[in-house]
């Protein structure tokens, strides 16, 4: 059985708004050790609003956000600093650093921010690379590599800071379908090592595959939360009805 | 055309010349360093100043982009010592282009500000880096990369076209002793060649110099010729 009862990251009754606009309406979400949550929903229900609270990048206006059991300062540079330093986030848009070759974005942040030791971090990131697929394109230039690669080398620059916990924010949504089963792989393979992942996806084939649990929201707020099962199968409200129709329409 | 080539006397004057010529990238290199200096802040007000910093620098831009070079470095020279400020004509050459160039440079270094991607930024926040750390790795060699072609161009054209205003008030860079140096026995023909030639190398070793630079330190696949 998957899942600690410690939880690990703990979101409870966040609110966060864009200026005037409140797009989280209280939020509430566990993420146990080695789970797999896949937060789904239409556009615009506040999905990537969560991850960007959670690493801190928008505030929360209400409610509060702890990592075993320890509320998070975010206005605290020092528990922000701990936090960013157990979870990593790879977003919807590859953001590669455009002006640093692959082996540098991959190794920047264990060199400089961490400051591990030179020969151990460039060991890592040439296992990390290899296992997303990227051996040979480690002097490659973001803008001499495909989607597909670009978002592997993210996920490769968030693995090599050993994240306990990854977020995944629809890491294939900007990808050529041919090229989304190679991140898909990839993410397959984190599941399987245990890996403790909060993903953002439409791929719900691969939500029912890879998630321990399913949360969907809407408009800011959390509908229904399950297993895969429970919500595609059966789901129990009017709106998750609706959205679990829709999407498995086509 | 019946005109003799006299190379011999022209080339007497040579060393003259090259005096000329160390001048000249004397005023275009410090210009070009104090006008980008220059161009850093005002860019940096333009982006991210309050509103009556934009508006200041936005009339320094426009002010020095619309008005000759010369007239400004005139106004310097001749107008100034009407209320009483005296500068030597080497100062007034080297204010006047400067903040004449300074205005080109904001835009150019603004244009690269601007191209900071919000994405890059908050994947160093989450990270760790720290706000310097961001500014350090991420934002100024992005800027740097984005404008290293327009400012390498600049230099070019502050190196020829800038410095040779100073022929006008008589400041002994290349033009200025080319002039002067071919009244001596009239050969303009073969002096001002030979003035064109140093001029054609000095952008050409330049040229070549920045290119280089560029390609190991941005990738920059300048085209050389
Ligand atoms: N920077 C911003 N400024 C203002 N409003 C924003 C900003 N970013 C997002 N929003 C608004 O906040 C709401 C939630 O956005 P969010 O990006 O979290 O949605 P999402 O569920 O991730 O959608 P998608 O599936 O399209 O990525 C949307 O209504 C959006 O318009
Ligand atoms: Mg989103």
């Amino acid at each position: 059985m998957r899942g600690d009862l410690s939880h690990h990251l703990e979101i409870k009754g966040a609110c966060a708004s864009y200026g005037r606009i409140q797009v989280l309406k209280g939020v509430d979400l566990t993420l146990g050790k080695g789970e797999v949550v896949a937060l789904i929903g239409p556009s615009g229900s506040g999905k990537s609003t969560v991850l960007r609270m959670v690493m801190g990048l928008t505030l929360s206006t209400a409610g509060e956000i702890r990592l075993d059991g320890e509320a998070v300062n975010y206005r605290n540079p020092a528990s922000l600093r701990r936090l960013r330093d157990r979870i990593a986030v790879v977003f919807q848009q590859y953001n590669l650093f455009q002006n640093m070759d692959v082996m540098r974005n991959v190794t920047i942040a264990p060199l400089k921010i961490k400051r591990r030791p030179r020969d151990q971090v460039v060991a890592d990131a040439k296992r990390v690379l290899a296992k997303v697929g990227l051996a040979d394109k480690l002097a490659a230039y973001p803008d001499e590599l495909s989607g597909g690669q670009q978002q592997r080398v993210a996920i490769a620059r968030a693995l090599c800071l050993n994240p306990e916990i990854l977020l995944l924010d629809e890491v294939t949504s900007a990808l050529d379908p041919e090229l989304v089963n190679e991140v898909l792989d990839t993410i397959r393979g984190l599941a399987a090592e245990g890996m403790t992942m909060l993903i953002v996806s439409h791929e719900m084939a691969f939500v029912r595959e890879v998630a321990t649990r399913v949360i969907l929201m809407d408009d800011g707020q959390m509908v229904e939360a399950g297993t895969p099962q429970d919500i595609f199968d059966k789901p129990q409200t009017q709106r998750a009805r609706d959205f679990v129709g829709k999407i498995l329409r086509h | 055309m019946n005109y003799t080539f006299q190379w011999g006397v022209a080339l007497q004057h040579l060393p003259g010349l090259l005096e000329g010529a160390k001048l000249t990238f004397i005023i275009g290199f410090l210009t070009f360093w104090g006008a980008s200096l220059l161009g850093l802040v005002m860019a940096a007000l333009k982006t991210y100043g309050g509103r009556i910093a934009r508006r200041i620098v936005g009339a320094y831009v426009i002010f020095f982009t619309n008005t000759p070079a010369l007239v400004q470095i005139w106004f310097l020279y001749f107008g100034l010592p009407d209320v009483g400020i005296v500068w030597d004509k080497f100062t007034c050459m080297l204010i006047g282009l400067t903040l004449n160039s300074g205005a080109y440079l904001t835009e150019i270094i603004r244009a690269g500000f601007i191209s900071v991607r919000r994405n890059e930024i908050e994947a160093a926040e989450t990270l760790g880096f720290s706000r310097i750390q961001q500014v350090w790795y991420v934002i100024v060699p992005h800027i740097a990369k984005t404008i290293y072609p327009a400012l390498a161009n600049f230099f070019i054209v502050i190196l020829v076209m800038g410095t040779s205003i100073g022929s006008v008030i008589g400041v002994q860079e290349l033009t200025s002793q080319a002039k002067d140096l071919a009244t001596v026995d009239y050969r303009y023909l073969e002096v001002f060649t030979i003035a064109a030639a140093i001029y054609v190398v000095l952008t050409f070793v330049a040229s070549i110099t920045l290119a280089l630079v560029g390609r190991w330190a941005f990738r920059v696949k300048a085209k050389i010729f």
